[in-house]
């Protein structure tokens, strides 16, 4: 018996079960292990380390997946259903031995032995929360399925070959306990699985391929995550996460309601058949950066980024039809992120708004710009403007009571995301309440970052990050985007198609360049200062807002040369690309 | 063993019962006892505040009390049960009382009171239900602080109602008849779901074994009323990125139909789990549903009056009390992240602290509340301030003169539509009763729509007279209103009138009119880039140079000011008499009026003066209080006498030249001290620094002399 000690990825409740155990027997009192665990966390960080190639669930693989086992799934965490109380840890009594002994259902959903209701037993608590893929994310994220799927093949032939040796080999009764338990329940939850696998594989097809525009919970590979004593500040709502953990496997079906009580249990509507729970060992909140196929370049060296930075002009200036001053704009609004929040103010962000749009030319260059769009940032979405899609579609989540779930909108999106808001489609016409409320929950987006849901008694703010372009005839007074760049294409270029080289390297310049440090030294803050002052002398409509924009484009324009401190030659270029600007308005 | 234990904790109940005495020496208890003897009330609410201040209190026995509470509500119904005085009034008989004679007529001869089955369980006998009600000290917990080590405890939490179910029968006992031996079996029902008993288990049947025959007897059955609910965190305590949490509560006999959707209320409560049981406890042995079986509602009513003190609050107010510069203090701390505006947040406190209101002999009433207009061009702030204002009230609405009609404002009458009844809704105003109401965009409001408010503003009553209602409403509410002057922008080529464009009946209603301009001037443009270029490096507003004050502690000072009530002593009476006629001289003078200088001006100048006084914890108005009053009537209109003066031509210190001069003229003196000065000037407008420089400038001149140490002035006789 040479190597690890426990057979991690195939059996990992057997490592918790046997850790547990020798933590009791060592004389560990397993009531102070409420909130804690007994280094089992450790085991797994340090397994992990070793073995970076963990198979990723997605739900088309899902049924390639046998439960009880090791698995990775990265997610965003839509609803949080609260806390759930279970028996932590109980005594049972041994036949075969007289005495009892200790055992935890920490991470299991079913016990293991019956528990006796007089049983001396411990109440844990584990938090629920709903994970859904994250909405928008773009094909190129994601491993292909074949890919995985032949990985996942040899991965588990090999698997199995080892674990039967290593059974084999070793009379350890509680491993093979577990082999008998668990086949039945594996040949249960493939046939549950059978009847909705059309469904599920459709709706994964689907969203991959249509950058999502529906995000409907249910049979599109949501998981319910049970996550064990964690800080509760460490998992927010719309953060994208990576679990490890074990997929549970829960044999009984779905109880039918006769004796339900009044309120609907959220989980009700959640049979584990449809929406796989996973016991969670680590949790590790995930960046764009970690979306990425292969990271090309680690450092972010000068004259690489400059490079990339003037191929990527180039590539936006002949998407925008030659219109350079609309592509520097462009560069700026894509690299722009929510970078500090002071007060009710979201600093960092710069939404942008394209005008002079036509309706005949809206259907070339802004096709154009969307796929451009949807092949340089991981999670894009788009949405047409119109009245009727005002009035009817939910723009932001709210509670339903009924269900007792939080019911997501187009706007519950994760951080990060890109939404084109095509405006020209919109045509005069009556608002309703639902439509008022849509454009006045656009507009808060826009001005403050901030999403309203709706809780029926009250409404609460929740932070958002999402770079807004809108697309229009005119100036959008709906949508009061940071910068209104009316848009003047010279020529319809055909475009070339993009190498994916070049395209891996944009995706790493925009993911990788925002997030570097920025600072403005105190004598260029005098001269910047000095400016803003003279400008308002000039004119007096100026306002904090405009000046916090071009701070925000200074900060941006250094940012996307690379550079960490604001030079006068990029303040210059700001003050020039907001001259030419005011030229077009 | 244990039993014991408990034999010796209901005797512990019942000596805390019959021996506990409140505030007034009165045995609270037995009266209730009494009240339940004479049918006159159900519910006896054991407060866990009583046994904390009982004074034989053993501290375990409250240790267990809270721990076990479940436990203990049936060791203290059993104490009730041997403390039940005799009835000492008449009262009807009901069915229940029918029956209950009935049995104990039957009990004597009963065949065997050992079988637990025939034996009456002492639930059915019971007219009384006991609530153990958690102690009020201290905070309530949010939905999300009861863990997995609550259970089984008594606690308190604080939360949103978000659904209710019906009130339905829950039944505590339930008594069949055997069709052989025609005895009374009873079945206690501890649990939600029960298993009726089929076979007689008395001992006649078992002999006999004739398995008679149950039949369950609904109308000898004791049944509870049973209500559910879901509550939910208020969004105050949701922490940042986390969605509210929810949790079941289970109403049972006079808790129900107390709480409707919506409603925020407090419950005590005692954390236990849903016992499974069939199917789903075989599923679902591993988790636990919970839920809160309540012990007491109460509804949340946030008013300055009834605001309690948490912690160390009354000390932190006894030294802030003792902090001579309180006043700009707690005024800085109004919406410390809107620069500036000091004086307009100082009015928004004296808002929020008001003067008292009153009553004279003949029934008259006058309004202690203070209304106050922000009028102003549009980007500053204003908004903000109005929004801020009501976050720090303990009681405020908020609604925009666009968005709302006169009923929405005062009340509407509106038919019901299950009932078809007429009903009173209360608007805005009313809601906003004994609190703040803010009303943004103002003058946006239809002409028809603000008239409906001129009688909230003055009466503070809001009358209604439709479909046969006719009724009076009261609306004490303090009137924070904001508004954009005629044309968008302040017009300064048009006179004050024309671009204010309210109505005179409403604008003197309002105390104070703050007329707030955004000018052009260098320093402010650089003091703005300045900031802007500060947020952006440092992702953090400036430092403000003072940490403001906690909304809760304002809070807290501001309901202790409240309670006092200032009076105007007799030797100021006359100093505000000619203060008042000089501002209608001066308007009278002036051809283009700011103001509408009226009776009601008197009255504010006496309402922020008893503000002011409230602040410094004064039962009397002193001189300094009706200065700053003067001097905040005067601010409010700051920015457009400063440019009348320049229109005219007079430079800020000839202007305060001929104003020292006017005054010393007037009260016929060759001398006038510093802070005579100070306060002269301070009334117009005009700063400390402004007159320091006039006082240099006229002194090289040789108009005056300054004394060099405290600056009193000695005009040089021409």
């Amino acid at each position: 018996m040479v190597g690890l000690p426990y057979d991690f990825l195939a059996n990992p409740l057997g490592v918790v079960r046997s850790t547990f155990e020798k933590a009791v027997a060592s004389g560990s009192d397993p009531a102070s292990f409420d909130g804690k665990d007994w280094g089992i966390i450790d085991l797994f960080n340090d397994f992990l380390s070793h073995q970076p190639t963990l198979s990723r669930v997605h739900s088309a693989t899902l049924r390639l997946v046998q439960p009880n086992t090791l698995v990775r799934f990265r997610g965003m965490i839509q609803d949080m259903f609260g806390n759930e109380l279970y028996v932590g840890a109980y005594k049972v009594f041994l036949l075969l031995s007289d005495g009892s002994v200790w055992r935890t259902n920490k991470f299991m959903d079913v016990a293991q032995f019956p528990i006796d209701s007089s049983a001396d037993k411990r109440m844990w608590e584990r938090r629920l929360l709903y994970c859904v893929p994250v909405p928008g994310q773009n094909a190129w994220t994601e491993t292909s399925s074949e890919a995985f799927m032949n990985h996942y093949m040899d991965w588990t032939s090999q698997q199995r070959e080892k674990r039967r040796r290593a059974d084999e080999e070793s009379n350890d009764c509680e491993v093979s306990g577990d082999e008998v338990q668990c086949s039945p329940d594996t040949k249960k939850m493939r046939e549950d699985e059978h009847p909705s696998l059309p469904s599920l594989s459709h709706g994964a097809m689907a969203e991959s391929s249509s950058s999502g525009m529906s995000i409907v919970p249910g049979l599109d590979g949501s998981f319910l995550v049970k996550i064990y004593d964690s800080l509760e500040s460490d998992l927010k709502l719309n953060d994208v996460f990576e679990f490890v953990g074990v997929l549970a496997s829960d044999p009984v079906p779905q109880v039918d309601n006769e004796d339900c009580e009044f309120f609907e249990d959220p989980l009700h509507h959640l049979p584990p058949n449809k929406v796989p729970r996973l016991h969670c060992f680590i949790h590790r909140k995930l960046a764009v950066q970690d979306f990425l196929q292969n990271n090309p370049i680690i450092e972010p060296k000068p004259h690489l980024v400059k490079e990339i930075r003037d191929a990527l002009l180039r590539h936006l200036t002949t998407v925008l039809g030659n219109d350079n001053v609309a592509a520097h704009f462009m560069l700026l609004h894509l690299l722009s992120r929510v970078h500090a929040r002071v007060d009710a103010l979201a600093v960092g962000k710069l939404s942008l708004n394209l005008t002079c749009f036509s309706k005949e030319n809206v259907s070339v260059f802004g096709n154009l710009l969307s796929l451009t769009v949807k092949n340089l940032l991981p999670f894009t979405h788009c949405i047409p403007l119109t009245v009727e899609y005002l009035n009817t579609t939910p723009l932001a989540p709210r509670k339903d009571y009924d269900t007792n779930r939080l019911v997501t909108g187009v706007l519950q999106l994760a951080e990060g995301s890109h939404i084109i808001v095509d405006e020209t489609k919109l045509e005069a016409g009556t608002l309703n309440s639902m439509g008022v409320e849509n454009a006045r929950l656009l507009k808060n987006l826009m001005e403050l970052q901030k999403l309203e849901y709706d809780f029926k008694y009250y409404k609460m703010e929740m932070a958002t990050d999402i770079q807004l372009l809108v697309l229009s005839e005119g100036k959008s007074n709906i949508l009061p985007a940071d910068v209104v760049v009316p848009f003047r294409p010279s020529v319809v270029s055909s475009i070339d198609a993009v190498v994916e080289e070049s395209l891996q390297a944009w995706r790493w310049y925009l993911a990788t360049v925002r997030l570097l440090p920025h600072s403005i030294e105190s004598e260029m803050q005098k001269v910047v200062e000095n400016d803003l002052v003279a400008a308002r002398q000039a004119d007096r409509s100026l306002n904090p807002q405009d000046f916090s924009r071009w701070l925000t484009m200074g900060r941006l324009m250094s940012l996307s040369f690379g550079e960490t401190s604001l030079s006068l030659e990029h303040w210059q270029m700001v003050k020039e690309l907001e001259k030419l600007r005011s030229e077009r308005l | 063993m244990k039993d014991l234990d408990f034999n010796a904790d209901k005797d512990l109940a019942k000596e805390f019962l019959s021996n506990f005495a409140d505030a007034n020496g009165e045995a609270k208890y037995m009266n209730i006892l009494q009240d339940v003897a004479n049918h006159k009330t159900r519910a006896i609410q054991i407060d866990i505040g009583d046994l904390i201040n009982y004074k034989d209190l053993d501290d375990e026995f409250l240790r267990r009390v809270t721990e076990n509470t479940r436990r203990y509500i049936g060791i203290f119904a059993d104490a009730i049960d041997e403390l039940m005085p005799e009835p000492t009034e008449a009262f009807t008989d009901d069915d229940h009382d029918i029956l209950m004679t009935q049995r104990s007529d039957e009990g004597v001869e009963g065949p065997d009171s050992s079988d637990p089955h025939q034996k009456m369980p002492s639930e059915i006998k019971r007219y009384f239900e006991v609530y153990i009600r958690a102690s009020s000290k201290g905070r309530p917990f949010t939905i999300r602080e009861v863990k997995a080590s609550y259970i089984g405890q008594l606690v308190r939490i604080s939360g949103i109602v978000t659904r209710c179910s019906d009130v339905k029968p829950l039944m505590q006992v339930a008594v069949y008849t055997c069709e052989d031996c025609g005895f009374e079996i009873y079945q206690e029902v501890t649990a939600r779901v029960f298993m009726p008993l089929f076979e007689c288990p008395s001992k006649r049947c078992s002999t006999n074994r004739s398995k008679g025959n149950l039949i369950l007897q609904l109308r000898a059955s004791k049944f509870l009323k049973f209500q559910e609910a879901k509550i939910q965190e208020l969004a105050e305590h949701v922490p940042k990125g986390h969605i509210p949490r929810t949790m079941t509560v289970h109403f049972r006999g006079e808790l129900t139909r107390k709480v409707a959707p919506g409603d925020v209320v407090e419950l005590s409560g005692i954390f236990l789990p849903i016992p499974y049981n069939g199917y789903r406890a075989m599923r679902a042995g591993l988790v636990a549903d919970t839920y809160l079986e309540a012990m007491s509602i109460t509804h949340f009513k946030k008013r300055y009056e009834e605001y309690e003190f948490i912690g160390d609050d009354e000390e932190q107010i006894s030294k802030l009390a003792e902090d001579g510069d309180i006043y700009n203090k707690l005024a800085r701390s109004l919406a410390p992240e809107i620069f500036g505006h000091e004086d307009i947040k100082k009015a928004l406190l004296l808002l929020l602290v008001g003067a008292p209101h009153r009553k004279l002999k003949d029934g008259m009433k006058i309004r202690g509340d203070l209304h106050i207009c922000l009028m102003g061009d549009p980007g500053v702030a204003k908004s903000q301030l109005l929004k801020h204002i009501i976050n720090v009230a303990p009681r405020g609405v908020y609604t925009t003169g666009k968005g709302s009609s006169g009923v929405g404002l005062t009340a509407a009458v509106q038919k019901d539509p299950v009932t078809n009844e007429f009903v009173l809704e209360g608007g805005a105003l009313v809601l906003a009763d004994m609190g703040i109401c803010a009303i943004d965009e103002f003058d946006k409001m239809d002409e028809s729509d603000r008239t409906a408010i001129h009688e909230v503003m003055e009466q503070q009553t809001v009358s209604i007279a439709k479909a046969g209602i006719t009724t009076s409403l009261n609306a004490r509410t303090a009137v924070l209103a904001a508004a954009n002057p005629a044309w968008g922008r302040y017009d300064l080529r048009r006179t004050p009138a024309e671009n204010i464009n309210l109505p005179p009946a409403l604008l003197s209603r309002f105390d104070l009119l703050w007329l707030i301009l955004d000018r052009a001037d260098m320093d402010s443009d650089l003091e703005m880039a300045r900031h802007v270029v500060y947020v952006h490096q440092n992702k953090e507003s400036p430092a403000l140079g003072f940490t403001p004050l906690e909304p809760s502690v304002l809070r807290a000072y501001i309901s202790t000011a409240r309670r006092l009530s200032p009076s105007v002593p007799r030797e100021l009476e006359e100093y505000i008499a000619s203060a008042y006629s000089s501002i209608r001289q001066e308007e009278a003078k002036s051809n283009t009026p700011h103001s509408y200088t009226t009776v009601r001006t008197l009255l504010s100048i006496l309402r922020i003066s008893a503000a002011l006084a409230r602040l410094r914890f004064s039962e009397t108005v002193a001189q300094s209080d009706v200065d700053e009053a003067l001097r905040l009537m005067q601010m409010s209109k700051f920015s457009l006498y400063s440019d009348e003066r320049q229109r005219s031509g007079l430079d800020a210190i000839s202007d305060i030249y001929s104003i020292l001069r006017d005054e010393a003229a007037r009260s016929n003196r060759m001398d006038v001290s510093y802070a005579h000065a100070l306060n002269w000037i301070s009334r117009k407008g005009y700063s400390e620094a402004q007159l320091k420089e006039c006082l240099e400038e006229y002194a090289a001149l040789n108009v005056w002399q300054i004394h060099p140490h405290t600056f009193d002035i000695r005009f040089i006789d021409a």
